[in-house]
Formats: C-alpha cells, sequence, structure tokens
C-alpha cells in the first residue's frame, strides 16, 4: 500500500499548488501583461505609485480580485465538501445536499426576474448587492428550513436530513423552473448565466467580505476535525467517546451554508469542487478530517484558479462560464468516484 | 463505585415492559448480561452505558444518575464496545484505536503511540495496524474496536474513579481461539487492573468459565448473582427453554451440554 | 475696372474646385483622417450598432463585436468578445478600445464600470423598439467615432427613408392581423405587446393579433386559433430551425388559424427584421408590402 502523505506534506503540497495557480493566474488574462510589467506592478504595489500604468489598472482592479475571489470560493467550497461528507459519513456527500446552493438559486432567479417588480427604482449598482444579499439569504433560509425538517426526538438526524433536502431541493428547481418560465428573453438569459457560475465581474468590496467569511468557516471548520473523526465511527459510538454529536452537526451544517452561501451569492453555482477536492486529500492522505479539511480547502481553491485561468483565456476576448469547466473536470471524477465506492454506496 | 440499577425498567422500543431490574455491579467484577433473543439484553446495556434514558426508575454511577455526568467525563471513565461498528472512510486500524484516546485528548500520557501499540497488541491485530480496517474480517473489526475501546480506559484514573467497559456481544464474530483469547484478556485486566467489565455474552459457557457475576434477563424476570449460582440446569431450562447436562472439564470448570 | 479673376467670375470657381477637392478628399480618405482625428478603436456590442458603424464607413475602428454582430457579412469576422450579456472585463480591455458601444441589455454592470473605471468611454443606448431608437444608435457611434455630421447626414438620410415608408403604410386600404412566432429552442414562443416584432408589425401597418400580454408565451392551439392570425411573421433563422417551411405549416397549433389556409408567411432574418438597426425602413417596407400580398 502507497506510503500516506502526512500533514505536513498535504499542507506543503497545498500551499505550493496554490501559490502556482497563483502565479500562473497573475500571468494569464485576456489583457496581455508581460512578466516584466507584471514585476513593474508587483512592486508599485508594494511602493505605491503616482501614474499607474494600463497594466497596473487591469491587475489591481480587475485580475487581482478574481483571483482572490477564486481562491475564497474554492476553499469555501472543498472545506464545505469535506465537512458534509464528514457529516454524512459518505465520501459522495456534496454542499448541495443541505440546499445552500439552491436556495441561493431560487432567490437570484426571483430578483433576477421579479426585481422589477418588487424594486422598480433600485439603482443598477445596487441592484448587484442587493441579488448578492438575497441570493445569500434564500441560501441561509433553505438550509433552516431542510435542518427544521431533520429534527427529530433524537436530535438530527442526517437520513431525515438527506431525504429533507431531496424533497427541498427539487422544489426549489420547481421554483426555478415556473420563474424561467416567466422571464422575459433577457431575464433567462441573465438567470442562466448566473447558475452557471463566474468570477467575473468580482470587487474588491465582495473579495474583502466573501474572503472574511470563508476564513471565519475555516477556522471554525478546523475545530470540527477531531469530532467528525470520532463520527465516523458511528454517530452512536462518537457520543459514547464523549463527542457533542449534535453541536457538531450544527456547526457543521451552518459554517457551510454561510460559507457556501457567500460564494454562490458572489459567484453563481461553481459545482463538483466540494465532491473532488476532499477525495483527492483522501487519495494521497487518508482520511484524517485534521488533514482533509485544510487539504480540501487549499485544493479546492487551486482548482477553481486553475479551472477560471481556462475560462478566461481559452476564448479570449470572450470567456467560458466556470461552472462548464468545473463541471466538465467534476463529472468525469464523479463517475470514477462512482466506480471505485461502489461497494461503500 | 458501583453501578446500581433501582427498578430500571426494560423495554423494547418504549413500548412493552419486558423486565424490572435491581441490581448493584459492584466494580472490578466481570459481569455478563445474558437471555434469549429479544429479551432486551441490548436495551438494558444502552440503559448501563447512558446511552438511552430509563423509562422508569434510574441507573446510579457514585449515587447520581447517570444523566448527571456529561457524554465528556462518562467518556474518561467508561468505554463502549458495540455490537455493530461500520467505519465510515479508509481509516487505518490504528488511526481506529487512536480514537479511544480521544477523551483524554487533552490530558494525553507521555507515550500515546506507545500505548496504542499495546492495546493493539492486547488483541492481537498489531500486525494489521498499517492496514485499512474495512478491508478486515469481521473478526478482526470486532478485535480493532476492542483495542479502541481498551485504549479508552488504558491508564488508571489520578482520581481513583473505577473504570468501566462495556462489550455488547464481543465474542459474535470471533473465531474459538480468539473468543477465548479475548475473555482471558479481560479476565485479565478485571483482576489486575481492577477494570470493571460487563459484557452481552450469547455463550453460557463462556460466562461460566469466566464471569464472577452474571445478569439473566427472562421475559418479564432478571436474575442477578454470581454465576454458578444464576445458571442452574433449572434457570437454563425455565429461561432458554433447553435441556442440560452438567459437566466438569479437566480444570474443575462446570460447562453444559445442550440438547 | 475689370479683371481676369475678378469676384463675380472666380468666386464660382473657387467654390466648384473646394467642392470637388473635398469631394475627391472623402473618396481617398478614410473617414477618421477626414475629421482629422487619430483612430479611434471601438468595441461594438450590438448588431445595430455595428451595421452603423458600416453604414458611416468607419469599419476599420472597429476592432470587435459581440455574437448578435452579423450584418454586413464582414462584421463576422471581427473578433468576437461573446454574449453581450457575459462580457469580461479584460477580455474588453485587452483589445484597447477607445469607446465600447452597446444597448442597456449590455452587462454584467459591474464589468461595465470596470471597463469605464479604466478611462474607456462606455455608451449605452436604452432600447424601446421606436424609431427614435434608431436615431440614438446612429448619434451614439457617431460619438464614439468622432463623426458627429457624417451621422447627422446617416440620420437625415435614414429619416427620409422612414418618412417614406410611414406615408405608404399610410396609404394602406386594410390593417391585416399578424402575428410574430419566434423558435429558437424546441416550443416556439408567440409575441405580444412591448417587444421588437410587436413594434415592428404595428410600424408596418398590420395589427397583432394576440394582445392582452407583453413578452413571448409558448405558442398554443388554443391561442392560435383565437388569436386567428391572418398573416404569421416569422425570422428565417426561426423557418430554419423548423426544417424548412413545409415542416413549419405542418405544425398543429396553426392548422386552424386564417393564415393556414392561405400559407400566408412572411420570414425575414432575424437581425434586420427585430435589429431596430439603420435597414429599419427597408424592413418596415417590406414587410407591409408582404403582409398585403400574403
Amino acid at each position: 500500500m502507497m506510503a500516506r502523505w502526512s500533514a505536513r506534506t498535504v499542507w506543503l503540497a497545498g500551499l505550493g499548488l496554490l501559490a502556482m495557480a497563483l502565479v500562473a493566474g497573475s500571468a494569464q488574462g485576456a489583457y496581455a501583461i508581460s512578466p516584466a510589467q507584471l514585476w513593474h506592478v508587483l512592486r508599485d504595489m508594494v511602493g505605491g505609485s503616482d501614474n499607474p500604468t494600463p497594466e497596473h489598472l487591469v491587475f489591481v482592479n480587475i485580475r487581482l480580485p478574481r483571483l482572490l475571489l477564486g481562491v475564497a470560493a474554492g476553499a469555501g467550497l472543498g472545506l464545505a465538501g469535506a465537512l458534509m461528507q464528514g457529516l454524512f459519513r459518505n465520501p459522495l456527500a456534496d454542499p448541495g445536499l443541505i440546499g445552500v446552493s439552491s436556495g441561493a438559486a431560487l432567490a437570484a432567479a426571483s430578483f433576477i426576474v421579479m426585481g422589477n417588480l418588487w424594486f422598480p427604482d433600485l439603482p443598477r449598482a445596487l441592484g448587484s448587492w442587493t441579488l448578492v444579499s438575497m441570493a445569500f439569504m434564500g441560501g441561509l433560509v433553505v438550509t433552516f428550513l431542510i435542518y427544521a425538517l431533520a429534527q427529530s426526538q433524537g436530535g438530527t438526524r442526517m437520513g431525515l436530513m438527506l431525504l429533507a433536502g431531496i424533497a427541498v431541493n427539487a422544489l426549489a428547481g420547481a421554483g426555478l423552473g415556473y420563474l424561467s418560465f416567466l422571464a422575459t428573453d433577457e431575464q433567462l438569459r441573465n438567470l442562466q448565466f448566473w447558475l452557471l457560475g463566474s468570477l467575473g465581474g468580482a470587487r474588491w468590496s465582495a473579495v474583502v467580505l466573501v474572503g472574511a467569511v470563508v476564513i471565519l468557516a475555516c477556522g471554525a471548520g478546523l475545530t470540527l476535525a477531531r469530532p467528525l473523526n470520532a463520527i465516523a465511527l458511528g454517530e452512536a459510538q462518537a457520543v459514547l467517546l464523549g463527542v457533542d454529536v449534535e453541536r457538531t452537526k450544527r456547526w457543521a451544517i451552518w459554517v457551510c451554508a454561510l460559507a457556501v452561501g457567500a460564494v454562490t451569492a458572489t459567484t453563481g453555482m461553481i459545482g463538483f469542487v466540494g465532491l473532488i477536492a476532499p477525495h483527492w486529500v483522501r487519495m494521497v492522505a487518508g482520511p484524517d478530517h485534521r488533514i482533509v479539511l485544510p487539504g480540501s480547502a487549499l485544493l479546492g481553491a487551486a482548482l477553481v484558479l486553475a479551472a477560471d485561468a481556462v475560462a478566461r483565456t481559452a476564448v479570449k476576448p470572450a470567456e467560458l462560464p466556470l461552472g462548464v469547466l468545473t463541471a466538465f473536470i467534476g463529472v468525469p471524477m464523479f463517475l470514477f468516484m462512482l466506480r471505485h465506492f461502489r461497494g461503500r454506496v | 463505585m458501583s453501578l446500581r440499577c433501582t427498578h430500571v425498567g426494560v423495554s423494547a422500543d418504549g413500548k412493552k415492559r419486558l423486565a424490572q431490574v435491581d441490581a448493584t455491579l459492584e466494580p472490578g467484577r466481570f459481569t455478563a448480561i445474558l437471555g434469549p433473543n429479544g429479551a432486551g439484553k441490548s436495551t438494558l446495556m444502552s440503559l448501563l452505558t447512558g446511552q438511552r434514558q430509563p423509562m422508569g426508575g434510574q441507573v446510579l454511577l457514585r449515587n447520581r444518575p447517570l444523566s448527571a455526568y456529561s457524554a465528556a467525563d462518562m467518556a474518561t471513565v467508561r468505554a463502549v464496545m458495540l455490537q455493530e461498528s461500520a467505519v465510515a472512510f479508509d481509516f487505518l486500524v490504528r488511526e481506529v484505536v487512536e480514537l479511544g484516546r480521544y477523551p483524554h485528548r487533552y490530558q494525553p500520557t507521555q507515550d500515546e503511540a506507545g500505548l496504542v501499540q499495546q492495546a493493539m497488541e492486547a488483541t492481537q491485530v498489531a500486525h494489521l495496524a498499517d492496514r485499512n480496517v474495512t478491508t478486515l474480517s469481521g473478526g478482526e473489526k470486532a478485535r480493532v474496536q476492542l483495542a479502541r475501546a481498551l485504549a479508552q480506559v488504558w491508564h488508571p484514573r489520578t482520581d481513583g474513579a473505577d473504570r468501566w467497559l462495556f462489550l455488547d456481544e464481543p465474542t459474535a464474530a470471533l473465531d474459538l481461539a480468539h473468543q477465548h483469547q479475548v475473555m482471558r484478556l479481560l479476565r485479565k485486566w478485571v483482576a489486575r487492573e481492577g477494570l470493571s467489565v460487563v459484557a452481552v455474552l450469547h455463550d453460557v459457557n463462556l460466562a461460566l468459565r469466566y464471569v464472577d457475576d452474571v445478569l439473566v434477563l427472562d421475559g418479564r424476570l432478571a436474575h442477578f448473582g454470581p454465576t454458578h449460582e444464576v445458571l442452574s440446569a433449572q434457570t437454563l431450562a425455565s429461561v432458554w427453554g433447553v435441556s442440560s447436562q452438567a459437566v466438569n472439564s479437566e480444570d474443575g470448570v462446570r460447562q453444559y451440554l445442550f440438547a | 475696372m475689370q479683371a481676369i479673376s475678378s469676384p463675380s467670375v472666380a468666386w464660382p470657381r473657387r467654390k466648384l474646385l473646394l467642392l470637388t477637392s473635398c469631394a475627391g478628399a472623402s473618396l481617398a480618405l478614410p473617414a477618421w483622417a477626414q475629421s482629422g482625428a487619430k483612430p479611434r478603436r471601438i468595441v461594438s456590442i450590438s448588431g445595430a450598432m455595428t451595421e452603423v458603424v458600416f453604414a458611416l464607413g468607419a469599419q476599420n475602428m472597429l476592432v470587435a463585436t459581440d455574437t448578435t454582430s452579423l450584418y454586413p457579412e464582414a462584421a463576422q469576422k471581427t473578433a468576437k468578445v461573446g454574449y453581450m450579456r457575459q462580457l469580461s472585463a479584460e477580455g474588453l480591455l485587452s483589445l484597447k478600445p477607445d469607446a465600447v458601444i452597446g444597448t442597456t441589455e449590455a452587462g454584467p454592470p459591474v464589468v461595465l464600470d470596470q471597463v469605464r473605471s479604466a478611462g474607456v468611454q462606455v455608451e449605452l443606448v436604452k432600447a424601446d423598439h421606436t424609431w427614435a431608437e434608431v436615431g440614438r444608435k446612429v448619434q451614439v457611434v457617431g460619438k464614439a467615432a468622432g463623426l458627429d455630421a457624417q451621422a447627422r447626414a446617416l440620420q437625415a438620410r435614414l429619416d427620409a427613408q422612414w418618412a417614406a415608408t410611414q406615408q405608404q403604410v399610410a396609404k394602406a386600404a386594410r390593417k391585416p392581423r399578424v402575428l410574430f412566432i419566434l423558435s429558437h429552442s424546441a416550443t416556439p414562443q408567440v409575441s405580444g405587446g412591448a417587444t421588437a416584432a410587436n413594434a415592428v408589425i404595428l410600424y408596418a401597418g398590420g395589427v397583432n393579433a394576440l394582445t392582452g400580454f407583453d413578452g413571448y408565451r409558448p405558442m398554443t392551439a388554443e391561442a392560435m386559433a383565437s388569436a386567428a392570425p391572418e398573416v404569421i411573421l416569422s425570422s428565417t433563422q426561426s423557418i430554419d430551425a423548423h426544417g424548412g417551411v413545409d415542416k413549419f405549416w405542418q405544425r398543429p397549433e396553426l392548422a386552424l388559424t386564417p393564415a393556414f389556409k392561405r400559407k400566408a408567411l412572411v420570414t425575414m432574418e432575424a437581425s434586420k427584421l427585430l435589429g431596430f438597426g439603420p435597414r429599419l425602413p427597408d424592413a418596415v417596407r417590406e414587410i407591409h408590402e408582404k403582409i398585403l400580398l400574403a
């Protein structure tokens, strides 16, 4: 059996991959910035500059916030995926099970289609923040609904949560379908692109907000690593080992909801990162959550950066939607995992 | 201090009352819970471990009800080996046994790794230490769980509190040799370490050979007392409905042949 | 005293010289040179405005267009910035444009803000499906290209065409009931009010057979029967999506309409029909004539 990577190796490899992805992402883009120009830009950023060059403006106002949003998004999604898999004790679990993504999508669709009806005088700039806020709230509301439905006498039943999630997700899907029916052509296209996910249009304000939420989520998530290890022996056994299983579940679900909600509200739906990243970390380093949680965050960030680099250069000056690329990578991975794990599903 | 059941009602699925148990389990003894299927053995076990609250009566540890203790505190004085333990994800045997040390994570001993190694050696799974636990046989998995439970109560407590080990059918998946090896191991821990062991067993003869006290659940009745007193031919006939013939083994332990 | 080059004789000749030299210049030099400005780099996010660029002869200022800019054919060969509602900031800026022009449908808004803050002139025209919309487009293109005079001249020509078309339409004896069908996906959609198609029908002297709703709805047999259109209007792309005219008429929803009996179908290429660009007067006149004949 291949020797497992140690925690230190995973951290080094994860940070190394992320650093490479950041460097590569900085140098790539539709707007040509040579390495020499990039070096000048970085120097100017540190030292301050009176006359920013166009390259400087493009890098600082457009490319850098986009890269950092990608890091935050990938880290949040990777962490959430690992938390969900630990919680459901199933490597095929995904943050979508708790309904954050579909809730956010439904809320976003409501705003896109009905927004003019509800907020007719909204200025355009405020409009995009309203969309983000509504999507975030929508994700939290649907998660709360699914969480509430999963409560029984003995606490939160994960089996119930799974079923409730399926039902509520289906309902959200129907709602989305109805809104698509009501939508004009323009609204439909806007909705379509929102659903496909994109890091385009990343602003520093969004980066700071999402980044703060994801950092908090990572911090909180890491404290759940050992309890999740114990839960892998079974919820009953975890209680007998002294784990506060109910508290762990609550924290895991809400950390996920906040992280995925913030990311989805800002970037639309980026799928499969939460599914793939933890699997890959487990393959090389084993299932200890003390390694899998941070590893999934780092790998998720690197994956999103890599996919985004392709998204914004493959058909330049146009852009591919990010969700399309993560799906193209993710679906074959998912099928492979299904084969590999079929005895355990 | 003892584990006392006062008027504890044992019921299946919270409905039908099966038996009422009044018993005091003294520390440092090996107790077995026996009875036919459906008599409520696992249910009683879950009441003794604090997993479930009794519908009537109380389970008292050091004269306080189990519900008065926090789960974290309980985990430092008692370990439980459940009947079924499906491990999600490909943990190594060593990692599973290490999880037994989770309740002591804020007060680790000087040589945690050594402790884990010794626990694995005790149940003869040390050679499987780096194996994926999900690929093991049923018997191997059971011994891994036992090692994990032992690791949990390995060291005596500084406050002198008794350590308890609860086992739900620990021998069910084991082959003959390992059945006796495990029972001997438990016997040794009771004798030398003062560990208090409570195990649900199916095999009457194993109980007769290794166990100090038995609690026999019989539909609506519970019989508690020293093994050889309670497990007489009449009890076997009335509780299990089998006719038995006593024989004395070579080392003087009474065993029964069944028909 | 009379000289050979007395003013009364020389002035007309000088004027003639000036005029011919100007005419010569307008033939020999590209548009930007006439205005004396340096070449402007323009990105067009609207098919109609791309057409205006070409109509002004400023196509060498055009560095990129969106996916709907398909006319004239040369427009298809320019670099494409993608779909108008999903633009990329870096993509646009990498073209180093001086001006980005389009309709208010272009987006996302954040991307356009980023482009604006990089010093690019971003001009968006509101699409309200009126003749004035075309005028706004011409004006914006003129401003972006630095060709205001030529834009005004083009506007004048187009206004004249429009006036002539309107007169022709006004003279018509009847107003046929027209219904517009759009077919980009599996279910054909029909147009109510407040759409470009509705505006074109009205301008062409028809009456929209469908009333009571705005926007597009899926086509249903009952709705078609009660609407009872005399003429069906559609885009050539929609008919192709059906598999041709014959397959189109085989649709059961159409069987009960008056249009079906006479196979009264008027088609036009989509960007000409709905683009609200410089070809609008032409498009309206053509449709007007055809719906009367159908």
